[in-house]
Order: structure tokens, then sequence, then C-alpha cells
């Protein structure tokens, strides 16, 4: 099987990459963005197009000169370095496959470069190919495979190439969505079997939520949030992240007193001691995150709410309500055993403190 | 269009084959275009003391004759570039929209003056109207009828460079989807009403394009200007006449300068002002076939004029090999073989030299235009648009003045190539390459970087990534850049006419000498020579490529 002795750690140090524009404009694109990433880990960049995630992943690649700051991958800084003296591999988003190669030479082709013996590149091609589950395919074209076939042959050959860091770029995007959930399970399977470092850019939450060790959040060139899938979820540091990861809450509220590193915050008509995500003082206007299924909808006892609208949406039902003048968007999943409020009624609902809190404008 | 800022000077400098490429680019390109030209332009400058001077440009516009040249060679550009966008204009529409039969014939003819002398249509023109034309003299009995000047010259430009109209708009029409024809009809909008409000305004960029191009081509034309041109001077005749006839060198670098002026002025209109205009560009290939027109009076109307049209064109090539077998073409017209035991006894020379010259010519050109086309589409380097912008408007320079600057730039220190064969090398490399660039470009373009990207990430260096992935991804452009180099060398007169020497003639040179003393049997033989090898070794590569699995006739357009 494929030795994990390869893989390395990679460290981005202060990186800076600024495009020139007609005009003497300048456009930052990756502003000042600092990350470890530990051997074998696997990291996602997320965030909405432009926010410099790609940009971060191609300078690690070599294909974009920094403007300012250091990539190390292992010990070796290999800033200067152009793409094909790095020991990184690349799965492309639309593939990159080579229109005049075969499945075989398309996978062959950078053991070739290294001049590797005909019968080891034959041996690890084979192996590969089993390992993404292409055993038969080898002579085929790649015009003559499916897109989810594509995508395995771009995945084998960058790991053919047992590169010390394996990146990815959006490389479920063009496929169809059930295949693009069993394609992510897939390279889970793959990248933790070999334990590659990989780092992964993405636009879709779903993807960064089910396949990473660490997501790193991004938005206009600077990381937002770094954590654990389940940290960004349940502990949005920004509006901007709980905003973007899954669907949120956002309420306007106010600091009525401090103590310690709780807050009292008035907020939905009444008030609730939160934790914070940055210090605050008596009087401040805050932001306070609750996600829609942290609510609980009652008949009876909590704060009182009218239901403003109520959708079925199959595994769940979808509630808007006013509470303590303020809108709130509530899921209850498994409606079939619950009780059903209609638009119009009077409701209940609970909330736990612990699952609302305070985030940075 | 990206600024070049630090980050581009460090993927040069940090890649060693680049650096090296870009250099050899800029350099070749400094030397055989930039600094021929430099030498044109400043030559009528500075007296032979090497005082600067206005005097030589005085000298020129003084004389009521040069503005006359002047405005002979702008009225004929515009009447020929109305006349050949018009009429490629309705053969691109028979190609496009109408169903008829035949339309294969249209690609020949956009062939034909390619694969030809670039005068042969005068040469053919004076046989069948001449003084001795078939047709003015025997068959319609006219003494003394005179095809040269305006409208002899005009008629034969239409009908050598129509195709070039028709070619830019046929593209054009292909691309535009069906679905805007049909959006209009089912809005309410007749078929005419349809033409005028939704094709016609997508193809105006595409029009005003052609008849641009068109219009260089006219003001360039040396050929049939000289040929068929008699007391109706053009400008490039003009220079020619001017440096060579009369010896007056500083002269001819004032008019050359004139003429490289307005072609210039062209190019960039037609590059940078028209090129950001076009509509169907942006809406990509069309979603499926178009219904064509199969009305009765709408094939008519468009077929039969491109019909007659057609038929006076095959005549008028015809007639050259024709011509080539007659005794004395207009007096005796009993089957020969004469013109043929002169040229393989005397005249072996031209052909030879002009044969060999042309396929050296032709890996160079191929190699060298990828190259420029692969950096330029695909690398940031510090002066990529100048390269760009040299490398493509070597296509609008007229070879008159091409020719002229390397005799300059050439016949002193540091380089000495007067009377060389590298020196017409030289020319039919720089005066090729351009269309293989375009070719080159216009195919990468198509290619996804990504696939060049992912082999250096694999470990691939400039030079493997173009040598295994960019080459046999855009194979048929080079080949197709590769035969095009070499047909156009062996067909190119107008810059190599200053070039040539006693120990390197070339054909085409020959032939208009031939011409020039009514030789035109001898002259017909030549050309058909040309022509024949022309075929025959295209033929011959093509056969040899499609065994290799490549298909030139996908980008011969």
């Amino acid at each position: 099987m494929m030795s994990t002795i390869g893989t390395k750690k990679v460290s981005i140090q202060n990186l800076v990459k600024i495009y020139q524009q007609p005009g003497h404009k300048t456009v930052t694109a990756v502003d000042d963005v600092s990350l470890e990433i530990a051997p074998g880990e696997f990291v996602t960049l997320l965030g909405p197009s432009g926010c410099g995630k790609t940009t971060i992943l191609r300078m690690v690649a070599g294909f974009e000169v920094p403007t300012d700051g250091r990539v190390l991958i292992g010990a070796d800084d290999v800033t200067g370095l152009t793409p094909d003296k790095r020991d990184t591999a690349m799965v492309f988003q639309s593939y990159a496959l080579f229109p005049h190669l075969n499945v075989f030479d398309n996978i062959a082709y950078g053991l070739k470069i290294k001049k590797l013996p005909a019968a080891v590149i034959k041996e690890k091609v084979m192996e590969i190919l089993e390992l993404v589950g292409l055993g038969e395919l080898e002579k085929r074209a790649p015009n003559q495979l499916s897109g989810g076939q594509q995508q395995r042959v771009a995945l084998a050959r960058a790991l053919v190439m047992e590169p010390g860091v394996l990146l990815f770029d959006e490389p479920l995007s063009n496929l169809d969505a059930k295949l693009r959930v069993h394609m992510r399970a897939e390279i889970r399977r793959i990248q933790r079997k070999i334990g590659i470092t990989s780092i992964y850019v993405t636009h879709d939450q779903a993807e960064a939520m089910s396949m990473s060790d660490r997501v790193i959040v991004m938005k206009k060139g600077k990381v937002e949030q770094i954590g654990t899938p389940h940290d960004i979820y349940a502990h949005p540091a920004t509006e901007f992240v709980a905003d973007f990861i899954g669907t949120a809450n956002i309420l306007d509220g106010q600091v009525v007193s401090v103590a310690g590193d709780e807050a009292e915050v008035a907020v939905l008509g009444t008030t609730f001691r939160l934790r914070g995500t940055r210090p605050v003082v008596s009087g401040e206007a805050v932001r306070a995150v609750i996600r829609p299924e942290a609510v609980e909808l009652r008949a009876s006892g909590g704060l009182p709410a009218e239901v403003l609208s109520s959708v079925f949406m199959g595994s769940y039902q979808d509630y808007h309500l006013r509470v303590g003048g303020q809108l709130l968007s509530v899921v209850d999943t498994n409606p079939a055993f619950k009780r059903v409020f209609c638009e119009g009624e009077q409701a209940f609902v609970g909330i736990r403190p612990d699952s609302l809190h305070i985030v940075a404008k | 269009m990206l600024k070049t800022n630090n980050a581009d000077w460090q993927k040069v400098v940090r890649d060693p084959i680049l650096l090296g490429a870009v250099s050899v680019v800029i350099l070749s390109l400094i030397v055989f275009i930039v600094w021929p030209l430099f030498e044109v332009l400043q030559e009528g400058f500075f007296t032979l003391n090497g005082r600067f001077t206005l005097q030589y440009y005085e000298e020129v516009f003084r004389q009521s004759e040069n503005i006359k040249v002047l405005s002979n060679t702008i009225g004929l550009g515009l009447f020929v570039s109305f006349i050949s966008t018009g009429i490629g204009f309705l053969f691109a529409y028979a190609d496009a929209f109408v169903r008829l039969r035949g339309k294969k014939i249209f690609n020949i003819l956009a062939i034909l003056p390619i694969i030809s002398p670039p005068f042969a249509l005068a040469m053919s023109f004076i046989m069948l109207f001449g003084q001795r034309g078939f047709v003015t003299n025997r068959l319609l009995g006219i003494p003394d009828a005179n095809v040269y000047g305006f409208f002899g010259l005009a008629i034969v430009q239409v009908l050598t460079f129509f195709p070039v109209a028709y070619l830019v708009l046929a593209g054009l029409m292909r691309q535009i989807d069906p679905a805007y024809e049909e959006a209009a009809r089912n809005l309410g909008a007749t078929r005419y009403g349809t033409f005028k409000t939704v094709l016609l305004p997508l193809l105006l960029p595409g029009i005003a394009n052609s008849f641009l191009l068109v219009f260089i081509q006219s003001v360039a034309d040396f050929g049939n200007a000289m040929v068929i041109g008699g007391n109706f001077t053009t400008l490039a005749v003009k220079t020619y006449l001017q440096a060579m006839g009369n010896y007056d060198i500083k002269g001819g670098t004032a008019l050359a300068t004139v003429l490289l002026t307005i072609s210039v002025l062209m190019f960039v209109v037609q590059k940078y002002w028209l090129g950001g205009r076009s509509y169907v560009t942006v809406t990509g290939k069309p979603s499926r076939q178009r219904e064509l027109i199969d009305g009765q009076t709408e094939r008519l109307l468009v077929g039969v004029p491109c019909l007659l049209i057609s038929a006076f064109i095959f005549i008028l090539y015809i007639l050259i090999p024709v011509g080539s077998f007659v005794k004395l073409w207009g007096i005796d017209y009993t089957p020969t073989l004469r013109h043929y035991e002169y040229v393989f006894d005397l005249g072996m020379k031209p052909i030879l030299d002009t044969t060999w010259l042309s396929i050296i010519s032709m890996p160079i050109t191929g190699v060298l235009g990828m190259i420029i086309a692969f950096l330029i589409v695909r690398k940031r380097f510090p002066g990529r648009e100048w390269v760009e912008f040299i490398s493509l408007l070597s296509m609008a320079i007229p070879g008159t003045v091409i020719g002229m600057g390397y005799v300059l730039a050439y016949n002193k220190p540091p380089l000495v190539l007067t009377g060389t064969a590298a020196i017409i090398v030289l020319s039919f490399v720089f005066r090729s390459m351009p269309v293989g660039i375009r070719a080159g470009m216009a195919s990468l373009q198509q290619i996804d970087p990504a696939i060049e990207e992912a082999a250096q990430d694999m470990g691939a260096n400039t030079f493997k990534v173009f040598t295994s992935v960019t080459i046999p991804l855009i194979k048929s452009a080079f080949f197709s850049g590769l035969l095009y180099s070499f047909v156009r060398s062996m067909t190119a007169v107008s810059a190599v006419i200053f070039l040539v020497s006693a120990s390197y003639n070339l054909l085409t040179v020959s032939i208009m000498s031939q011409v020039d003393v009514g030789r035109i049997g001898v002259a017909a033989a030549y050309s058909t020579v040309l022509i024949a090898i022309v075929l025959v070794v295209t033929g011959v590569l093509k056969f040899l490529l499609g065994r290799l699995g490549v298909d030139i006739n996908e980008v011969n357009g």
C-alpha cells in the first residue's frame, strides 16, 4: 500500500496577494493570512466566491506568486519555486485531464516525468486505479468517461504522485447533487486511508462540514474563523460566519449589564445571560445569534410568539414567528409527532441561554 | 488588460526556460520587425550627412503626382472594400442561411487566392480583356481595349480579396444562435424584419471588420497593382518604383512611411476599436442547427449571383494553365510545350530556390509562431502586450515597407544579410508567422489552462509542458500554420522583390519580370509550376499528417 511517510505540514505565513488593475487600482485578494496545517490533516478553505480561498491554494501550488509572505511545505520555504518543483498535487475544478492521453497515461504522466522505470509506473498506476475504483478503465480516453469517473481519474493522477500535500480546487462543483455527496465520502475515505495532508477549497458548506478536520472560513481575503466543523457551526465568531454556515437568526440586542465574562443582554423582549466572543460594555448594541432548530416551540410556557407563517417541508416544519417585537425563524424537525401550529395562532418558545450567543458584527 | 507587476517579473525570473523563451521572442521581434520599420521611418528624416531634415517629405508631398497616388490608393481601397464586403456578405449568407448545392466550392474560392501568385488574377484578366484579350479582341473585335487602370485593378482586387470578407462573415454567421431569429419571428417580425432588426445589427461589427481587413489588403497589394495598374499608380507600387526604379531610397522611405501609417492605423482600429465590439462571441456556440431557407425565389436570388461570380473566377484561374500551353496568347493559339521547355532549360533556379527556401522557413515559422501564441495566451510577463501587438501588426505591414526595411537594416554591420538566403528566409518567417500565431492563440483560448497547470503540477517544467501537452493539444493549428507558411512563402512577392539577388532569385519575381516583358506564356508556365508545387507539397503533407491522425481542415479557415 502507499506510504504516508512523505506527508508534510504546511505553513502559510503572512501571505498577501495584491492584483494590479487598470488605472492604478489594486485588489487585495489575500490579506495577510497565516495558517498552520498539521501533517495528515484535512483542512477546508470555505467562503463565497472572491474571498481569496482559491488564490491561497494556487499560491501553495505555485501558480500565483505572493505579493508578500511565505509558504513552507514541510521545513522548506517553497515561495520562490515553480509549481513543478513543489511537492504538491492538485485536483482541479475542471479535472484538467489531458484530452490526448488515455486514463493510464494521464495518471502515469507525473511518474514518467520523475523517470521511474516502466514496471514501477505500471504497478503504481494499477494500484491507484484500484484504490479509486476504476480498475478496468485504464485504456479509455477522458471523453469516454462520466463526470464521476473523470473526477476519480483526476484524484488518482494527483494521489499517484504521493505528494506531501494534496490540493483540491472545488473538485466536486461539476458533479450532480447525488454524486457529489457520494464523492465527498469517497474522497474522505481515501484521504483517511493514506493519511495525506489535504487542503480543500469549496464554497459549499455541506462539503466543508462533512469532510474536514478543520474549516477555515474566509471573507474578502481575510480569515474569519478557524475551527472544527462543530465549533464553527455551534459557535460562529462573526455574524458573517453565522450567516454563511447553515441558517441563523441574527438578532439586534442591547447589553444591560456585564459581570465577568457574562453579559445580560436584552433581546426578544426579555433578557438572557450570555457569553460572547468578545468583551462588551454596558449599554452597547450587539448582535445575538440563534440557530432555527435550537428554538423549542410549545403550546404553553416560555416567551409568547405569534405564528406569521407555517410551511410543511417534509422532514421539518418551517415557522416564522414574531417574538417580543422581533422576527424569529424556527425549524421544528419531525413534525408528524408534534403539534403543528398554523398561521395566526399563538404559540410559545423556549430558548436555552447557551444556544444563544453574541457575535462580532 | 492586466498590468504587469512585480509578481509577473518574479514568475519569469524564477523560471529560466520561460525567461529564455521570452528573451528570444522579444529579441527576434525587435531585430526582424521593429528595427527594419524604424530604419524606414528614420531614413527619410535624415540627410546623407546625418542631419535632421524634412526635405524628403516636403519633396514627396510637393509633387502633385504623389498626392494623386495617395488619393488613388485610398479611393481604390474604399471602393474595393465596399464591393468586396458586399459580395463576401452575399456568399456568407448563401453559405449559412440558404439551402444550395455545391457550397463546398466557396471554400475552394477562398483558397485559390492563397495558393496562387498574388497577381494571378491580374494576369488572366489581361489575357481575357487586354489589348489582345480573348474576349475583347477575339470575340468582340475591339482593337485597342485598355484594361489597365482603375477598373481593371479594382475588379481584380475585388475578386482576389472578397474571400477574406466571406470567411470573416461566414464564421460569424455560423455562430449566431438561430434562437435569436426564432425569438424575433415569434414576436411577430417578418423574415426581412428579422434580417434588418436582428441579423444585421449582430453582424455589423463583423461587416466593419471585413471592410477594414480588405482595405488593409487592397492598400498593401503590390502584385496586382504592378501588373494591371497601368497609369493608375498606388502607394505600394510608387514606393517600389521610387526606391528601386529611381534609386531614390529616401523618397521611397517617405512614401513607405505614409503607406505604413495608413495600414497601421487601420490595423489598430480593426483590432482595438472593433475587437471588443462583437456581440456574437459573447453568446457562444449555437444550441442547434439552423433551418435553411429553401424558398425558390430566395434560392435563385442568392444562388445565381454566387454561381456567376464563382464561374468567372474559376475561368480566370483555369486560364493560367491554359495560357501556358498556347504559342502566343492573343495571336496564335496553337498548343505547344515550348514555354515549359524554356522554364525547365533556363529557369529552374528560381523554382528550386523558392521551394527550398520556403521549406526551410516552414518549421521555423511554425515553432516560433506556436511559442509566441503560447506566451501571449498563457504567460504573464513584462512586455506581453507589446509582443502581441508587434507580432500581429506584422500582418498589416505592407510587404513593400518591410522589404525596404530589410534592405536598409541589413546592408550594414552589425547584421549584413543583403544577398543571402538568410534574408529571404527571415522575411518569409516574419511575413507568414502572424497567421500561425492567430491560429495558435485561437486554439489555446479554447483549451482549459488548468490542463497545462496540471502538467506543471505533476512536475513538468515549462519546456516539457509545451512539448508534451500544449503542442499535442494545438497540433492542428500548428500544422496548418506550417502549411500556410509554406504556401505564403511560395507566393510572396511584395517584400522579397527587394531582397532577391543574382544568387537567390524567386519564382514570383521571375514571373513578374516575364509579364513585364510581355512573355505571358512563360509567366503562365511558371505560375502553373508554382501552383503545382504548392498543391503537391501541401497534398503530401496533408496525407502524411492524416496518417498521423491530424486533421488540418478543421482550422484551415
